[in-house]
């Protein structure tokens, strides 16, 4: 049920304290988490109820959030003299139909049980021995309402989904592995996939071993190219740090480079027709074959940067300011190259298939470092298990690199959803680290 | 106490509805929360989160089931014990009255003047550079009720500060906002500031001087969470890790929540159980790991009383509160001493383990050079690393001067919670430092 008497009684109770600019947030969700370890099993329902406002005027403002209902009737908090507060104008919202699985109930205890259940038998039948050492499975479903004094109304909803597992190889001392993914519901977690990967990186981990320094054809999974662009973020959101990367002719990247952001993304776990502040989400295209187009600018960056604001502010729950990011920022796929093309074609080189822990990205001085496990290559076969290698390089000479790109687009939640399909790079170094 | 009006024993006649056999544990735990953050100039004015809520858990044979809210009210109350206890929804439980006194007015005069105090206490330092300070108040109150037991409501009260410049931030956890907290972060402010062009050294082994605040962080990731029944647990039977010698016998480590800082001082803990002053080494032997009440049923050698929660969504788990590692007998020259060089560790940034490899990294933003016990140019960052069992064998001194060693948070299975400290320096030898 709407509450928009409510936002707006709001609204006018702290106009009448001066407050000019201000914005009320509602959210109610409720959530189902499962978790399994070797020795423990808990189920936990939760369901949440609370807001958030912003207001200020020229000369100050403040931000309160709290569990429960929100009433006019609050004792405000003086705000303190700083930036004073801007919010959105309303825009029109081009339509959108909210997606069918947005209604489907949370996962039962049961059902997450027999998932989890299901990933630690698959995980032992992949690589006999290995177990799982925990698994967290959390399933979340919310309705929030945001108004703002300057006439914005809003409504949004959100399902997403997500699973951390844990696992150790046979052996002793086990090698580990820990992955995390998010969906919009639970069913779309196959237990086979996962506990494919999972072995993959047990057995390569257990086998591997790191090249002394190498470079040469180098593939990259999606989820280690994932982490890379991860890592590029901060060079294209907002106005600024992307034209260090331009090289002539405002080249960014090679031919295979197009790199996109969309609130909007059909299937996305943030999918949804405005963002954080109620401002219309839209694709945008950031880097085109390679040129640089823009960088992610939300609305009060307007002018800042050549390029036109999206609706790009997230808001990760009602305890959190608005602040800009990506939703869905992908690499698109090339759909007519398949992965085993670009496996075939490598003469010698590498194919990592994972992360196996954080990287190290200086922008400034345009290095990047990760830590990767995968395969040596020979001939288009996978020759030797790589594991402890770090994959170092210029973040310029990865885009650059870029040879080809697969039609296999995955999303992985690091910063916002991050998507890429195989990608096979050159100009890059594996080593010992 | 926010919980005076709490009707606790009709809380605790509900939950006994849903004990049903006598192992079963069951509790209620009430929780509200209030931070306040004067946020760096240039961002939006003053912060303020408040919620309140409660989780009521049943945990039978090795299987929990929990069910929380974001509100201190009787009717979800008994729809979460519906929840918990799995019973059927036609089920009835009664509704407790479950009032609570309303919080009162914000009011934080002490946060709005640190930052110019702090900014005062960096210019004493002769130095000057641009600082961006976040200050917040963290406060919390608990009532946790069990079917039978219905112990005092806890409370607790500190400070956090961020302090972020182009070298670098500095995070700290504070009991209380005064002119040595603010002396405390600007010396290491300062410190960053003037490693600023160190180069990270080049790989070393050798001698290492870790100093109270370092050895907090490394004690914390090596011994607390190493020694957490939870965390044991996953390389096998927790109970067997008593009587293993872990470190070298010149360590002592005992984790005492009631000996915390002022304002963090625990009685009980988040499961209502009493805290014990509980030796986790005691002559580098392991003698008692962290256990909570359901860790603390598999075996009589596990005591409760460390179960700890981060929020009332999950389930709480053992945690270490407030470590204290006993002094020794070395001065500070000592533990500087020898002929050959080292390096004196006097702050890390952060530390991870390995639970199941025993590998152990603790991340360092600086360093100084030491020989024939004077110190010598400061290098830049680095890592320490190693295996616990044999990093923790290296120590070869401990100093004479216990003092509290800073606090930080500790993330583990998605809870964020304070941890605190009081300790010497540690001297180490034939550790490995790389850049």
């Amino acid at each position: 049920m709407s509450q928009a008497p409510l936002l707006d009684e709001i609204l006018r109770s702290l106009l009448r304290r001066h407050l000019t600019d201000a914005e009320i947030y509602l959210k109610r969700g409720r959530s189902r988490r499962l978790e399994r370890t070797q020795v423990t099993e808990v189920s936990a329902i939760s369901q949440e109820r609370a807001w958030a406002v912003r207001a200020g005027n020229r000369r100050g403002s403040f931000f309160a959030a709290a569990t429960g209902d929100a009433v006019p009737e609050i004792a405000w908090p003086e705000p303190v003299a700083g930036q004073s507060l801007e919010l959105p104008e309303p825009a029109p919202v081009p339509a959108w139909t909210a997606p069918s699985d947005f209604d489907t109930p949370l996962i039962g205890e049961r059902e997450g049980l027999k998932l989890l259940e299901s990933l630690g038998r698959q995980l032992a039948a992949e690589l006999p021995g290995a177990r799982v050492l925990r698994a967290v499975l959390e399933d979340g479903s919310s309705e929030a309402e945001l108004a703002n004094s300057r006439g914005l109304r809003a409504s949004t909803r959100n399902r997403i989904s997500t699973f951390y597992i844990e696992a150790a190889g046979p052996g002793s001392p086990a090698a580990t592995a820990s992955l995390y993914v998010a969906a919009r519901e639970p069913r779309r977690f196959h237990p086979t996939a996962l506990a494919r990967r999972l072995a993959d990186r047990l057995a390569v981990s257990a086998a591997g071993a790191p090249p002394e320094r190498d470079t040469g054809e180098i593939l990259l999974a999606p989820v280690v190219a994932a982490h890379l662009l991860a890592g590029l973020l901060p060079l294209l959101v907002g106005p600024g740090p992307g034209a260090r990367l331009l090289g002539a002719r405002g080249r960014f990247g090679s031919d295979h480079v197009t790199l996109i952001d969309n609130g909007r993304f059909p299937g996305g776990p943030f999918e949804s027709p405005v963002d954080g502040e109620g401002v219309p989400t839209r694709e945008v295209v950031l880097v085109e074959e390679g040129l640089f187009r823009q960088p992610l600018l939300a609305w009060w960056q307007e002018g800042a940067a050549e390029g036109e604001p999206s609706g790009c502010t997230r808001r990760a729950g009602w305890r959190d300011l608005p602040a800009i990011g990506p939703t869905h920022f992908y690499l698109k796929p090339e759909p007519r190259i398949s992965v085993a093309s670009l496996l075939g074609a490598i003469a010698q080189g590498y194919y990592l298939i994972d992360v196996t822990g954080s990287g190290r990205f200086d922008l400034a001085a345009d290095r990047f470092s990760l830590p990767v496990c995968g395969f040596a290559v020979q001939a288009g076969r996978a020759s030797a298990p790589v594991a402890g290698a770090w994959l170092c390089g210029g973040i310029g000479a990865f885009l650059k690199g870029i040879a080809g790109v697969g039609r296999d687009l995955t999303f992985h939640p690091l910063d916002g959803m991050i998507g890429a399909p195989t990608v096979l790079a050159t100009g890059l170094e594996l080593s010992r680290g | 106490m926010p919980f005076s009006k709490l009707d606790t024993a009709a809380v605790a006649r509900t939950l006994s509805q849903i004990a049903e056999r006598p192992e079963d544990v069951v509790d209620a735990f009430f929780e509200r929360r209030e931070e306040v953050e004067v946020a760096p100039e240039g961002t939006a004015g003053l912060r303020v989160w408040r919620e309140e809520g409660f989780a009521v858990r049943l945990a039978r044979d090795g299987r929990t089931w929990l069910a929380s809210r974001d509100a201190i009210e009787a009717k979800p109350f008994a729809e979460a014990l519906r929840q918990a206890a799995r019973a059927i929804p036609s089920a009835t439980y009664p509704e407790p009255a479950l009032e609570m006194a309303p919080p009162g007015a914000v009011s934080a005069p002490e946060m709005l003047d640190f930052p110019a105090t702090l900014s005062r206490a960096v210019r004493a330092h002769h130095v000057g550079f641009p600082l961006h300070v976040a200050v917040r108040r963290h406060r919390r109150w608990v009532q946790v009720v069990g079917p039978r037991l219905v112990p005092a409501a806890e409370s607790e009260t500190f400070y956090s500060c961020s302090a972020e410049s182009t070298w670098g931030r500095y995070g700290a956890l504070l009991p209380r906002l005064d002119a040595g907290a603010a002396e405390g972060i600007a010396a290491a402010v300062v410190a960053l500031f003037r490693a600023r062009q160190a180069h990270p050294p080049a790989p070393f082994r050798g001698a290492a001087v870790l100093g109270p605040a370092a050895v907090a962080v490394l004690l914390h990731e090596a011994v607390a969470h190493a020694l957490e029944a939870d965390t044991l647990a996953q390389g096998g039977n927790p109970e067997s890790a008593v009587g293993v010698a872990m470190a070298a016998p010149c360590l002592d480590v005992l984790d005492d929540p009631a000996a915390a800082p002022e304002g963090v001082r625990r009685t009980t803990d988040d499961e209502g159980m009493p805290v014990a002053r509980r030796w986790l080494l005691r002559g580098g032997i392991v003698e008692q790991p962290l256990a909570d009440a359901l860790w603390a049923r598999t075996s009589p050698v596990l005591l409760p009383g460390a179960g700890r929660r981060g929020t009332r969504h999950l389930p709480p788990g053992p945690r270490s509160s407030h470590l204290e590692i006993l002094p020794g007998e070395a001065r500070e020259e000592d533990l500087l001493a020898g002929s050959d060089e080292g390096l004196f560790l006097p702050e890390a940034s952060r530390g991870a383990l390995d639970p199941l490899s025993g590998e152990f990294v603790l991340h360092l933003p600086y360093a100084r050079r030491f020989r024939r016990g004077a110190l010598a140019g400061t290098v830049g960052p680095c890592v320490l690393r190693g295996r616990v069992a044999d990093l923790l064998t290296r120590v070869v001194a401990v100093g004479s001067d216990a003092r509290p060693a800073g606090a930080g948070w500790c993330a583990k299975g998605g809870q964020k919670l304070p941890v605190w400290a009081t300790a010497p320096a540690l001297r180490l030898e034939g550790v490995e430092i790389a850049p």
